[in-house]
């Protein structure tokens, strides 16, 4: 065998190795995100059972000493949820909205988020607070794409600039029982973007401003606006 | 559909051709050649300066080849005044009293003409070499040259050539492209795949020059159309790694693209119009079946690359400007710390296999600088050419094409 023809064959061993690798390489990548995300949800599955339990047993008890006991883990709670929520989403973007591991992330991610949101819920009743609450609904079947990226990265700019407004959301087309139910309770129609404020329904989105409008003005009365706490969609 | 897929293929074939180099530059062939001493044979040979309107730079290269370490009476200097309309025909006839110098003066003809004059009249010559008239040579270089010459079969052998005294980034990042060069051409000439004997101290077995019929034009790349006939005639072309030879270079964008494009166009017009037969033919070995086909194919991936990115850059501009309009700046500025964590790390196909293309690129200039042990820091070269080169070349890639496909035919200068 020719010097030319070795060196030929070599050559392309060797750089299919070398592709080979980086295949490896960003899928090896890509299922340590995964198993990083498992491993948040399973622990914050953990919490809001914590937080669940931590409500029962003070359910007779003055809000004041359930808000003491539980605002510091149920605020450490819901920015976990915030965080899991910018993790997945980063990693729809990379594997795909049909990859089944997200499609399973996503239910589970949605059933946290539904929880969290009852837990509020339930907090903001016992307590008569007033807490601002935003369910977003968007759609990835690509009847929404633009609109819905404008309307979750505004959310994220408000939750980022208003820490007590809480938002939670919700792929519509997501197969879960929960969800579904949720929807009906709520009334929500496949219109996207949908969002539901303080259980009043809005569809679309426009501009900030616009939003901005549909939130009640003890959000911005109450708030301490601030841009350094963490984002969810 | 993601247009990153059509980068893949080029993609592969950059790395295939990245570890070709590196496997062939340990290869015996190239180590051989590595280890060649200084030749103690020293036939007679005759250097031939082209000249047109080179009156700032011609006497520089005289002087430097009038310093080569080779004996006076077997070394001559053919000076060829090709029609200059500045001062460059003076300063050549100051040197017409050194019985080593010949002094050719003739109507503006091209380079072509130029040089065969000079072969012509350098009748003593078992060897000519050529110089352009805006270069210069280390005092061994021909010394390294002409040991290679001692196979018969041996037709031209080539310098390793680099940036005369680079000051401006542009000219650093030239440097780095010539020294990538000399381990490209180190490397390649061991398995007899040049396609080019560049003006700057390339040297001819005379016979062979005369038997193959001289220059010819060549679309305007004499130098490029000379060694493809070589190779065609079945000879040989070597390369001197050791044989330092400095040029100037274009000190603008503008200019630089301008001589890229005429020695794309060159390569182009001569591979697909005057030399086609050549390409894949297994006969012409690693020219045939590795050089001219990826020289075809990396113009066409050049300006594919950039469309890629160009488009991606845009596309993303336009994404995040219509996701985030209407939200104050002040929040679009803040840094997100979080964004810092592995888990957000934008490694892609793309972008990993285009990281182990440009260290294989670094690594081939660092090998150039030393296997050539030319002087110099690299390290501006290396950053503005990583930075910047494939930036630029697009550009010339691109108006080579439309040259070739439209017939257009530019001015030398």
């Amino acid at each position: 065998m020719s010097t030319l023809s070795r060196n030929i064959l070599l050559s392309l061993a060797i750089s299919g190795l070398i592709i080979g690798t980086v295949v490896y390489a960003i899928n090896y990548l890509n299922q340590q995100r995964v198993a990083q995300l498992n491993t948040i949800e399973d622990q914050l599955s953990t919490d809001t059972l914590s937080v669940e339990t931590q409500y029962s047993l003070l359910a007779n008890a003055p809000c004041e000493d359930f808000a003491i006991s539980s605002s510091s883990e149920g605020t450490s709670l819901s920015q976990e949820v915030s965080n899991l929520g910018d993790k997945l989403q980063y990693t729809e973007n990379r594997l795909g909205g049909t990859d089944p591991q997200v499609i399973q992330l996503k239910n589970q991610y949605t059933l946290l988020e539904i929880r969290d949101y009852l837990l509020t819920e339930q907090l903001a009743k016992t307590c008569h607070t007033s807490p601002v609450v935003v369910l977003y609904f968007y759609s990835n079947a690509g009847d929404c794409k633009d609109v819905c990226d404008r309307a979750g990265y505004a959310l994220s700019y408000l939750h980022q600039t208003y820490p007590n407004l809480r938002v939670y959301s919700f792929d519509y087309n997501l197969k879960i029982g929960a969800l579904k139910t949720l929807e009906t309770l709520e009334k929500v129609q496949p219109s996207f973007p949908a969002f539901v404020i303080n259980h009043k329904q809005y569809y679309g989105f426009t501009s900030l401003t616009d939003f901005e409008s549909n939130l009640p003005s003890s959000l911005f009365a109450t708030s301490t606006a601030t841009t350094t706490t963490k984002t969810q969609k | 559909m993601n247009v990153e897929v059509l980068t893949y293929p080029f993609l592969f074939i950059a790395v295939f051709f990245e570890v070709f180099l590196l496997v062939t530059f340990i290869s015996s062939p190239a180590r051989a050649r590595r280890a060649q001493k200084l030749s103690e044979k020293t036939p007679n040979v005759a250097v031939i300066v082209p000249c047109w309107n080179e009156e700032k730079t011609i006497k520089g290269t005289i002087d430097s080849l009038l310093a080569l370490e080779y004996p006076k009476d077997k070394f001559s200097l053919v000076l060829v005044d090709d029609g200059s309309t500045d001062d460059t025909a003076r300063v050549m006839d100051s040197y017409a009293d050194n019985s080593q110098v010949t002094v050719i003066h003739q109507k503006n003809g091209g380079k072509h003409t130029a040089v065969n004059a000079g072969a012509a009249a350098a009748s003593d010559a078992e060897f000519v070499g050529c110089l352009d008239a805006d270069s210069f040579v280390e005092p061994d270089a021909l010394r390294e040259i002409i040991g290679y010459f001692d196979n018969p079969k041996v037709a031209a052998v080539t310098a390793a050539m680099s940036v005369h005294e680079p000051k401006k980034w542009i000219e650093r990042m030239q440097h780095a492209d010539y020294i990538h060069g000399i381990t490209l051409r180190h490397v390649i000439s061991s398995l007899n795949g040049l396609y080019v004997t560049p003006g700057p101290f390339s040297f001819y077995r005379r016979t062979t020059l005369l038997e193959l019929g001289g220059f010819q034009k060549g679309h305007q790349t004499e130098d490029l159309e000379m060694a493809l006939r070589i190779q065609r005639g079945g000879y040989i072309i070597e390369n001197a790694p050791r044989a330092r030879v400095y040029t100037k270079t274009p000190l603008s964008v503008p200019a630089l693209i301008k001589q890229r494009t005429r020695w794309t166009t060159g390569f182009l017009r001569n591979v697909v119009y005057d030399y086609r037969d050549l390409v894949g033919n297994p006969k012409y070995g690693t020219l045939g079946l590795i050089m001219l086909p990826l020289g075809l194919v990396a113009n066409v991936s050049g300006i594919l690359m950039f469309v890629v990115i160009l488009y991606q850059i845009g596309r993303n501009i336009v994404n995040t400007y219509l996701v985030t309009r209407g939200i104050p700046l002040s929040y679009l500025f803040t840094p997100h710390f979080h964004a810092l964590s592995w888990f957000y790390l934008p490694l892609t196909g793309v972008i990993l296999l285009s990281i182990i293309t440009l260290t294989g690129a670094v690594t081939t200039i660092l090998l150039g600088k030393h296997i050539s042990k030319t002087p110099g820091n690299l390290f501006i070269g290396i950053v503005t050419y990583v930075l910047f080169f494939g930036f630029i070349a697009p550009f010339w890639l691109m108006r080579a094409l439309f040259d070739l496909a439209t017939g257009t035919r530019r001015a030398w200068r």
